[in-house]
Formats: C-alpha cells, sequence, structure tokens
C-alpha cells in the first residue's frame, strides 16, 4: 500500500511539475478572493480603533495569507468532476483495479500538494512583504498546525467525495453544490475568521465539519489557542475523518451496485 | 449598422438555443440566489462590526454590490462566452471560417455567442441596486440616470476591450481556464469600491484590469459621488482603451495568418 | 466443464429505461411515478470457455456485446444467471479475481497523458502489486514484442494512434492476466499496427496460455486469432463454433466466379453479383452449385470457373439479417 501512495503522489508530482506555470496562475487567481477580504477587514480594524474581533491589521494579514496555503491544502477532486469520470469510462477503469479509488486521489492529490506547497512559498513571502503579518507561533503551533492542514485535507477529501457520489443516482446536482459550498464559505472561517461569525453561528459551525477543514489550522498558527484546544482541534478532525470515512465507505458499496445495476 | 444586425441575429439564434435548455435557467437562478445571499451575509458581517467602510455607508455599499452583479451579468452573457469561442477557434484552425465572411471580424467574433440565462444576473443587479436605492431615499435625477448608463457603458467597453486584448495576446501562453480564473478572481475585487484597497492594487483595479470603472465608477454615479471630470476621464479612456485593442486585434490577426500559411 | 476459464449459463442484463412523453403534464406526473421500459441488452446468454482459447465475439452494434464483457469484467451486475470466470463471480469484484483479468477497450485510454509510457507502467506495478523482477522481465519483453523500445520514453501525448494503443496494451497486460477482454483493441488502426497487435495477442495467449475474448469490427482480427467465435444479435448467441463452420450454417450459397470467352449475359443462371467484362461473379443457393456450374459449363463458353465460400463479412451480415 505504501509503494502505492509513493508511486501515485511520485505521478502527480510529475505531472503537476509539467503544469507549473498553469498551477501558478491558478494560485494566482485564488489570491484575490484573500486580499479583498482582509483589505476590507483591515480597513474596519483601523477604523474601529485598532482591531475588530481581537484581530489587528496584522493579525488579519496572518490570517489570510495563512488563508492562502490551506486554501490550496483544502483542493480536492471536484465533486463536478465525477460526472466526467462516469461519462469517459474512468470510473469503469478504477473497478477493474484491485485497489478502492479513494487511495488514488487521496495519494494522487497529497502528491500534488507538494508541488504546490513549493510554489505557494515565494507567493507567501510576497504577500507578507506587501501586507506586513504578525505571526509569533509556538514550536507546538507550528507543528500542529503542519498535522492540521493534512487533518483539513483528509476531511475535505472524504466529503467531497460524499457529494460526488451523488452523481451515481443523478446528474442533476450543481444546485446541491452550490448550496453545500456556500455553507462551507460562510461557516469554515474562510470569509471571515469564526471569531466574527455571531455566536448562534459559531454554535452552529461547532455540529459540521467546515471549521476544522479551514478555521482551525489557521488559527492553530496565528491564534492564541491555548495547548488544550489545539488538542481537542486535532481529536476533531480525527472524528471528522473518521466519520467522512465511513459515510464514504457506506455510500460508495450502494453507489457501486447502483452503477452495476444501471450501467456506465 | 451591419454589425448591429449581425448581433441581432446571432443573439436571437443563440437565444433559440439556449430557450432548448430551460433547466439551465433555474439551474442559474439557483446559483444567483446563493451567490446573492453569500454577499448579503458578507454585507452584513461587515456591518455587524461598523457602521461604514471609508466613507461608504450600508446601502451605498448595497449599490455597489448590485452595479457589480450586473455587470457580472452583461459580462458572463456577451463578453466572456465570445472570447472562449474565440480562443477555441484559434487553437482548432476554426476561426478560418471567420475571416473568409465578408464582414468585420472583430464585429463578427463579438457577437457571436450569448449566455442567455446569465442575464437573469443583469435582473438581479437592477433590483439590489433599486432596493439600495430606496434605502438611500434618493429621488433620481434623470442626469445622474444618464451618467450612470454612461459610466455603466463605458465600463463594459474598457472591459470588453480588455478581454479582447487579453485573448489577442495570450492565448498561447495561458489555458483558458485559468484566464477566467485569474478574472473572475480580480473582478471580484469590484465587489467594494476600489477606493479601499492600498494605492497600487487601485492603480492595477483601475489602470491593467479596468474594475474601478465598470462597477465602482456607475456606483457614484447613482450615489452622487461621482465628478464630470471622473466620468470623461471614463469616456476617454474607454475609447482608448478600444482602439488599443483594435490594433492589438488586428495585429495578432496577421500574426495568426502568417502562422497558418 | 468443471475446469472452464468462463462460463456462463443464461446470462441477463434488463435496463430500466425511463419512458418520456411530451408536455408538462407528462413531466409532472413522472415526477411522482416514472414509467419505465424494460430493454433487454442481454437476453439469456450461454456458453463456456477452455482455459487458453481465443474466442471471437461478433454481433452487430447494440446487440449485446459490451454489456456482456462488462458483467464478465465485473462492471455490471446481471440480472439474472450466471457467470464465473476463474470460478468467481466478476461481479463480486473480488481482488483475487481483479487480479488475473484485464479489460482493454479500443477507444479509451488510462495512460498518464503527460507522462513517457513508462511511468504509467510504474502505476500499473504498485496497482498490481508486481514483483520489481517480475515486472522488470515482463515489461521489457513485452517492449522488444511490440517493438517500441524508441518511444516508452516519450510523453504519451506525442504518439501516434496506434502506438499508444500499443502501450495501452502493454500496460494492460503487465500483471500478466489469466484472462483478456478485448473490445475493439485494434479500432481506428491502420493495417500494420493491427498487424503488430494481433501477433502480440496471439505470442501472448501461447505464453501464458491466457484466455481471450475478443470482438472486432475488423474480421481480420477475428480471422488471424480465433478458431471459435460466438456472434450474438438482440441479446443472443446466435452461433457458436469454429469460424468454418460459421459458413456452412449460414452462408446457404456459393459464389462462382467465372471466366468466359466473350461477354455474356449469364443472370437466368444466378443473382450477378458482379460483372466486369468477361468476369463474372454469380450468387446460388448451395445445394445448386454443382448443378448450375454444370450447366454452364455446358451452355457458355466457360474459360475458367471455381465455386467459393462467401467472404466472412457477408455471411456474418447474412446471420444478423435473419
Amino acid at each position: 500500500m505504501f509503494d502505492l501512495y509513493w508511486t501515485t503522489a511520485r505521478t502527480a508530482v510529475m505531472v503537476q511539475l509539467q503544469y507549473r506555470m498553469a498551477n501558478y496562475f491558478y494560485m494566482i487567481g485564488m489570491i484575490a478572493e484573500p486580499i479583498i477580504y482582509l483589505v476590507v477587514w483591515s480597513t474596519i480594524a483601523a477604523a474601529q480603533g485598532g482591531e475588530v474581533g481581537g484581530y489587528t491589521p496584522g493579525a488579519f494579514a496572518a490570517y489570510y495569507i495563512v488563508w492562502t496555503l490551506v486554501r490550496n491544502m483544502n483542493i480536492v477532486f471536484t465533486p463536478y468532476g465525477w460526472e466526467w469520470r462516469i461519462k469517459h469510462g474512468e470510473l469503469s477503469a478504477a473497478l477493474l483495479r484491485p485497489v478502492h479509488p479513494l487511495h488514488f486521489d487521496i495519494a494522487y492529490f497529497a502528491g500534488w500538494k507538494f508541488v504546490v506547497i513549493l510554489l505557494w512559498l515565494p507567493l507567501a513571502g510576497l504577500l507578507a512583504l506587501l501586507f506586513p503579518p504578525t505571526l509569533h507561533p509556538t514550536w507546538l503551533e507550528v507543528v500542529v498546525f503542519c498535522v492540521a492542514i493534512w487533518g483539513a485535507y483528509l476531511i475535505r477529501t472524504m466529503f467531497l467525495w460524499l457529494l460526488g457520489m451523488v452523481t451515481f443516482w443523478t446528474t442533476r446536482v450543481s444546485a446541491l453544490y452550490e448550496l453545500y459550498f456556500a455553507c462551507e464559505l460562510l461557516l469554515s472561517g474562510r470569509l471571515v475568521p469564526m471569531a466574527l461569525l455571531p455566536a448562534w453561528a459559531r454554535e452552529l459551525a461547532w455540529f459540521l465539519p467546515f471549521q476544522w477543514t479551514f478555521g482551525f489550522p489557521i488559527e492553530a498558527l496565528v491564534g492564541q489557542l491555548t495547548p488544550h484546544e489545539l488538542l481537542l482541534g486535532l481529536a476533531m478532525q480525527l472524528l471528522w475523518i473518521l466519520v467522512g470515512l465511513g459515510l464514504v465507505q457506506l455510500v460508495w458499496r450502494a453507489g457501486v451496485r447502483r452503477y452495476g445495476a444501471v450501467g456506465g | 449598422m451591419s454589425v448591429l444586425r449581425l448581433a441581432y441575429h446571432y443573439l436571437r439564434i443563440g437565444a433559440l438555443n439556449e430557450l432548448q435548455y430551460r433547466i439551465n435557467f433555474w439551474l442559474q437562478l439557483m446559483q444567483s440566489a446563493v451567490a446573492l445571499t453569500v454577499g448579503l451575509v458578507g454585507l452584513s458581517l461587515v456591518f455587524y462590526h461598523t457602521t461604514d467602510v471609508a466613507g461608504w455607508s450600508r446601502a451605498e455599499l448595497l449599490a455597489v454590490m448590485g452595479v457589480h452583479i450586473l455587470m457580472g451579468g452583461l459580462i458572463g452573457a456577451l463578453i466572456q462566452p465570445n472570447m472562449l469561442r474565440l480562443m477555441e477557434d484559434v487553437k482548432q484552425g476554426t476561426l478560418d471560417f471567420v475571416l473568409i465572411k465578408p464582414v468585420d471580424a472583430q464585429a463578427l467574433i463579438s457577437v457571436r455567442e450569448i449566455r442567455l440565462w446569465r442575464l437573469v444576473d443583469v435582473l438581479v443587479g437592477m433590483v439590489v441596486l433599486g432596493v439600495a436605492l430606496v434605502q438611500l431615499g434618493e429621488t433620481l435625477q434623470l442626469l445622474a440616470l444618464f451618467a450612470f448608463g454612461l459610466a455603466l457603458a463605458c465600463g463594459a467597453v474598457m472591459i470588453y476591450s480588455f478581454w479582447l486584448i487579453l485573448t489577442s495576446v495570450a492565448f498561447w501562453v495561458i489555458r483558458v481556464d485559468d484566464m477566467i480564473n485569474l478574472f473572475e478572481g480580480i473582478y471580484a475585487a469590484g465587489r467594494w469600491p476600489v477606493g479601499i484597497y492600498p494605492a497600487w492594487l487601485q492603480g492595477l483595479l483601475t489602470f491593467v484590469v479596468p474594475v474601478a470603472f465598470a462597477v465602482t465608477v456607475p456606483a457614484e454615479a447613482l450615489t452622487a459621488r461621482l465628478d464630470s471630470s471622473t466620468l470623461a476621464l471614463a469616456c476617454v479612456l474607454a475609447l482608448l482603451l478600444f482602439l488599443l485593442a483594435r490594433l492589438v486585434w488586428r495585429t495578432g490577426l496577421r500574426r495568426y495568418g502568417g502562422a497558418s500559411a | 466443464m468443471a475446469d472452464a476459464a468462463i462460463s456462463v449459463a443464461e446470462l441477463r442484463k434488463i435496463y430500466q429505461v425511463p419512458e418520456r412523453e411530451a408536455g408538462l403534464r407528462a413531466a409532472l406526473r413522472s415526477l411522482v411515478r416514472r414509467r419505465v421500459r424494460e430493454v433487454p441488452a442481454v437476453a439469456g446468454v450461454s456458453f463456456t470457455i477452455a482455459p487458453g482459447e481465443i474466442v471471437g465475439f461478433l454481433g452487430p452494434n447494440g446487440a449485446g456485446k459490451t454489456t456482456t464483457l462488462k458483467m464478465l469484467a465485473g462492471l455490471l451486475h446481471p440480472t439474472d444467471g450466471e457467470a464465473r470466470v476463474l470460478g468467481y463471480q466478476p461481479y463480486r469484484r473480488d481482488y483475487a479475481y481483479l487480479r488475473q483479468m484485464t479489460l482493454v477497450m479500443g477507444n479509451r485510454n488510462q495512460l498518464q497523458w503527460d507522462l513517457p509510457a513508462l511511468d504509467s507502467f510504474e502505476l500499473q506495478r504498485a496497482i498490481y502489486r508486481i514483483p520489481q523482477t517480475e515486472f522488470r522481465a515482463t515489461r521489457d519483453a513485452f517492449i522488444d514484442l511490440m517493438d517500441v523500445g524508441a518511444i516508452v520514453s516519450k510523453p504519451v501525448r506525442n504518439l501516434s494512434l496506434g502506438e499508444r494503443m500499443k502501450m495501452e496494451i502493454i500496460g494492460a497486460l503487465l500483471h500478466r492476466p489469466k484472462i483478456l477482454f478485448l473490445d475493439e483493441p485494434t479500432i481506428g488502426l491502420d493495417v500494420t499496427m493491427q498487424r503488430r497487435i494481433r501477433s502480440f495477442i496471439a505470442a501472448y495467449n501461447q505464453r501464458y496460455a491466457a484466455t481471450v475474448m475478443l470482438t472486432s469490427h475488423y474480421m481480420a482480427d477475428v480471422e488471424a486469432l480465433c478458431q471459435r467465435v460466438i456472434v450474438i444479435h438482440h441479446g443472443r448467441v446466435r452461433y457458436d463454433g469454429p469460424l468454418a463452420g460459421l459458413v456452412d450454417r449460414f452462408a446457404a450459397y456459393r459464389q462462382l466466379e467465372v471466366s468466359l470467352a466473350e461477354p455474356a449475359d449469364l443472370s437466368h443462371y444466378g443473382e450477378v453479383v458482379a460483372a466486369n467484362g468477361v468476369h463474372v461473379t454469380l450468387r446460388v443457393a448451395k445445394a445448386e452449385a454443382s448443378r448450375v456450374s454444370a450447366r454452364l459449363l455446358n451452355e457458355q463458353a466457360v474459360a475458367d470457373l471455381t465455386i467459393e465460400e462467401p467472404p466472412i463479412d457477408d455471411v456474418i451480415e447474412q446471420v444478423f439479417a435473419t
């Protein structure tokens, strides 16, 4: 199994290095979003006497620069791609192999992440020059962050797989996806740090996986979380990975049964 | 004007085509509703913590959002699809079919495609704008309305020219998807008045990607913030950019002819 | 046969196709209760294939060939009936079974587009857990046999269609499957490429005693590779036996190639298929063939006359016509 992960990840690195320019443009296109949030909230913080919700402009800068890496860690196989997979026989090909296809996605996108992180470093440096961040992480925070971004990656892989597998039953799914992504945007810490949400929204977010894929990894590095909170966060990530994995197994089995009945 | 007649015919065919896929209308409506909700939630989050952003009140920012949605609908329905088709044609070599037609090629490539349902956003934008104006309690001057229309047209021309230049120059360097991604990322910045951004970013949003003229300036026209010199500047810049786009397009065309010969 | 490689008994696959009616009311009604029609793609097929056999699986488009192959490969769940391959029930998709079979589809590509085929082979090795030494030996032997040594390190996107297909087949066979399902493996390729792939399949079959089921639109593939053919039409087996027998059974006619001393109208002897000056091709009922030839020799100035079996393409077409 290690061999499979290693070889697949290596393949991903080789392919994506060929597309490094395309990868770069993609990342640059994505940078606009956090810059917008950053500018808006820094403006507000400055106008409110230096801070809003505990965030100074420098803290916002740190939050949204780390955001760019976490956002990239959040990129997994898109649920929109499932229709393509089924239509072009990729799913059939995957079913012929003696390995669960989830392994491929996890390994392939994980390999891709190494290329992404490599490309991200100079971009982060540039952003730090333009928007000086306030960032003093402890060693523990750095370690937790390094683990948490991979936890985030796994949680999002599971849940987008779940979404994508709806395609087994119907292809009219884009409305569902839009809705999901909107909720995710609002409740994950992607639009604003969780601390800026109203109390009821924060409570709601506690019962959803979103914040553990976005807000938590960022706050682990830039926030003032206690060691207890850091460990609790990792535990929550593990919990959601297991929940996601269980659901994926369940839905996958039903989906393949369905696929075998109606044909590709 | 033969260009207008041409545009009308393509528009008609495009509309007829899209009317076949009515489900797409509902999907677009859904998508627009979700996007609008997210925008409104974002706005209320901001005003949960403050009463104004760089001198813009809540209603004024709502007006900016309305213009942003409206202009986004125009770009998505009319400008972007034509440019995508152009890139595809260049890649496939089917641009030849355009060039053998006895019409101005630039006119033809600019009116061939329409995403009818994206015009839903134009309506949504107008509704949002209307609500904002009611909240502002302003009585609309005819002059302000005229200035708004003119600013909007200038903005659209600039975005169009920007896209044409980008398409003529860059299609062999950048993948189509990345180009759209890049543009949409930058265009998203127009949701807020460009005045709030740092100076270097303002410059970028004004003179490189003309988001400022496409969204902020028309919104200023409606919220009585616009002076006539800015409007005049917008007109002049729109004209210059259009001429530049035509020049670049022609040069690109000559290169295309040279390459395929 | 107890030790058959593939055995299929009364295999059935019925698709449920929603009925669509025009109009809004019908559309609304269909939200509540969808009317479905049953379309039998495979309507009770039985055959057995012994280990090491190469069997041609023939039939027009939509006959149920691909559906049958997909059921045997475990992609589709049979509606009814029994299929066993190497003792496994394919639809259970036991990894032990998947490791011993392969499915190649002529118009599908599984190779990494932007990388040399060698890298895709590595991926196959990891997927099928092929031991290094065995993997290298197999790979190099196949590369040799296909004569692609010069291009294995080129990115796949730069290869021609035929070259890509060669790589695809190598990749699909690296784990040395015992069962090969080949769906149109030579489609769209030129004659030399077809020939090379054909001889590769033959060599693979020889060396590893693999069982092969092959569909192809090219009779040359079938004639070169298959001693036995199964013809399927409208989801049922129409013929199962040696290729030559197909001609006996279904071709109820013979072709007479006649060379005359001078042009003449022969239409009252039989159906004139082709007439080119003094060379005439006649089609006559099988039972009549010898009598007609005798009459021809008697009544016309015949320079040369041969009785031939009709070309296999024509025969297949006839099978489908009935």
